[in-house]
């Protein structure tokens, strides 16, 4: 294999793994939220019922979880999968990483100090008003950073993809080096990896400059 | 003064680099002529559908019967001497008719891509091997449409249960498994050998006692040295379960393990791939 069709084959790879990434972002970030909220909810029954959700997908493996939305349905209920691969995939990631988001978000929440709350209140802001008007736009921008560190973790669990059989880059990389017995995929893999990671890092860091108007 | 120490110095260093690099005469790497033993690659399908695992078998034969079967097999030289279907031994009476399946079936071929030469990615990034080539002749001959599913080795049983692939079949061993699925006709028959470099002194199965030998995780090599062949395996002073094969080897190279235990298909394949990399 040449190595400009070892690339090219990769680069394609690497595009589905984007593809992960950009749906898992999408579907996760606004998920997170609605989970924090609930976690936060006054009834103590919906705040168990979240906290043992966040607690399974946190404490469970990712590649145990894909298995078991993709599977599932099949061994519990004898339903056809057919077809049903790739938004498992999606469904699997979105729910794993929505409960991550959710602690970030409520760390983020839960760090407003409360003379805001009674500022606010005073001054004749309803609930919903101050927690949008008020308290949101500081939390972004003060867990910017742990959101940050999160993502980066997605773009590297992505490869986790390939336990139901889709060729991500990482997955590539391991058959392409078995066909020709070198490391050299890996590498290319790494240096996928770092600047799709960089590029991360570097939108992060121009977000969170720009979101520092008051300094 | 500090100038002349720091050549001195930057000069021995040099010299020992030097002499590290000195050529020992090329490594090559073979097999001992012990073998652990043989074992028969069969196409496995869900338990009860003997009706598809009768008509690919018999499409298998007819293939064999056709030359298409010892044609797919020259152009891998590592399987070659390994395929085990001769045309002779065929019969014409129950092969099924070239194009009499339904056109508008598709057949799902569930496979590793990690598992050369039966299935890999060959140099031009497709999907092949002999399996893959195998499995798209049979469908061909038939009339099927092919679709390949390269999946995860570890989740291929979950694939076939559910119904997301029709067959597994990617130099898969019959032995220890032969009641877990509805086996197919067994197209190649591989033996199980033992890895060394030529350097090693290591000659026969007994002087891999107190060695280190490697093996990748979930091969017949591996359910043979913790089965049939545990005997020898306790004499070895570790055996190391490799994610694959090719960082096994990488190691063997390295020198931090001995011996590779591995089928004589895939160790020839390795040992060939080193060779053309060695005479570039």
């Amino acid at each position: 294999m040449t190595f400009s069709t070892m690339l090219s084959t990769m680069a394609a790879g690497m595009l589905r793994t984007c593809g992960i990434f950009f749906l898992t972002l999408l579907g996760s970030l606004p998920l997170g939220m609605v989970v924090c909220l609930l976690r936060k909810s006054k009834h103590a029954l919906v705040r168990t019922i979240v906290k043992i959700y966040i607690s399974i997908m946190r404490g469970t493996p990712l590649m145990l979880q894909l298995l078991v939305w993709y599977f599932g349905p099949y061994y519990l209920f004898r339903l056809p999968i057919g077809g049903w691969r790739f938004p498992a995939i999606i469904f699997g990631f979105v729910v794993n990483y929505a409960a991550y988001f959710a602690e970030i978000y409520r760390s983020g929440i839960d760090s407003m100090p409360v003379g805001q709350y009674e500022a606010a209140e005073v001054l004749g802001y309803t609930k919903g008003r101050t927690f949008f008007r008020i308290i949101l736009p500081q939390v972004v921008k003060r867990i910017l950073p742990a959101v940050t560190n999160e993502v980066i973790t997605l773009v590297k669990d992505t490869s986790l993809a390939f336990t139901l059989a889709y060729s991500e880059v990482f997955s590539l990389a391991k058959q392409i080096s078995a066909s020709q017995t070198s490391f050299v995929p890996f590498v290319i893999a790494g240096v996928f990896y770092y600047i799709a990671n960089y590029a991360v890092a570097f939108a992060m860091e121009r977000i969170e400059k720009a979101l520092n108007y008051y300094r | 003064m500090k100038k002349i120490v720091c050549i001195a110095l930057a000069a021995l260093l040099l010299l020992a680099l030097c002499a590290c690099g000195k050529d020992k005469g090329p490594v090559t790497y073979g097999f001992l002529d012990e073998t652990l033993g043989v074992e028969s690659y069969a196409i496995g399908f869900r338990k009860g559908d003997d009706a598809l695992m009768q008509t690919v078998s018999g499409a298998v034969k007819a293939l064999v019967k056709d030359g298409t079967y010892a044609a797919i097999g020259e152009k891998y030289p590592d399987i070659k001497d390994y395929l085990c279907l001769k045309a002779e031994d065929i019969s014409d009476a129950d092969l099924p008719a070239k194009g009499s399946g339904d056109p508008s079936y598709t057949f799902i071929h569930g496979f590793d891509l990690d598992y050369p030469p039966y299935s890999y990615l060959q140099d031009d990034g497709s999907v092949g091997g002999f399996d893959v080539e195998l499995c798209q002749a049979v469908c061909d001959y038939l009339g099927w449409k092919y679709q390949p599913l390269p999946f995860n080795w570890d989740a291929k049983d979950a694939e076939l249960n559910a119904g997301s692939c029709d067959c597994i079949w990617s130099g898969f061993t019959k032995e220890g498994r032969e009641d877990d699925y509805c086996w197919g006709i067994t197209y190649s028959n591989n033996t199980q050998g033992i890895l060394v470099a030529s350097n090693s002194g290591i000659k026969t199965l007994a002087d891999l006692k107190g060695k280190t030998v490697g093996v990748q995780t979930a091969t017949s090599a591996m359910d043979m040295l913790e089965g049939d062949r545990k005997d020898l395996a306790d004499t070895f002073k570790e055996l190391k379960v490799y994610e694959t094969y090719t960082i096994a080897f990488a190691d063997l190279k390295a020198g931090a393990i001995d011996a590779i235990a591995i089928d004589m298909t895939a160790g020839s394949f390795l040992i060939a791939n080193e060779a053309a990399a060695a005479s570039k």
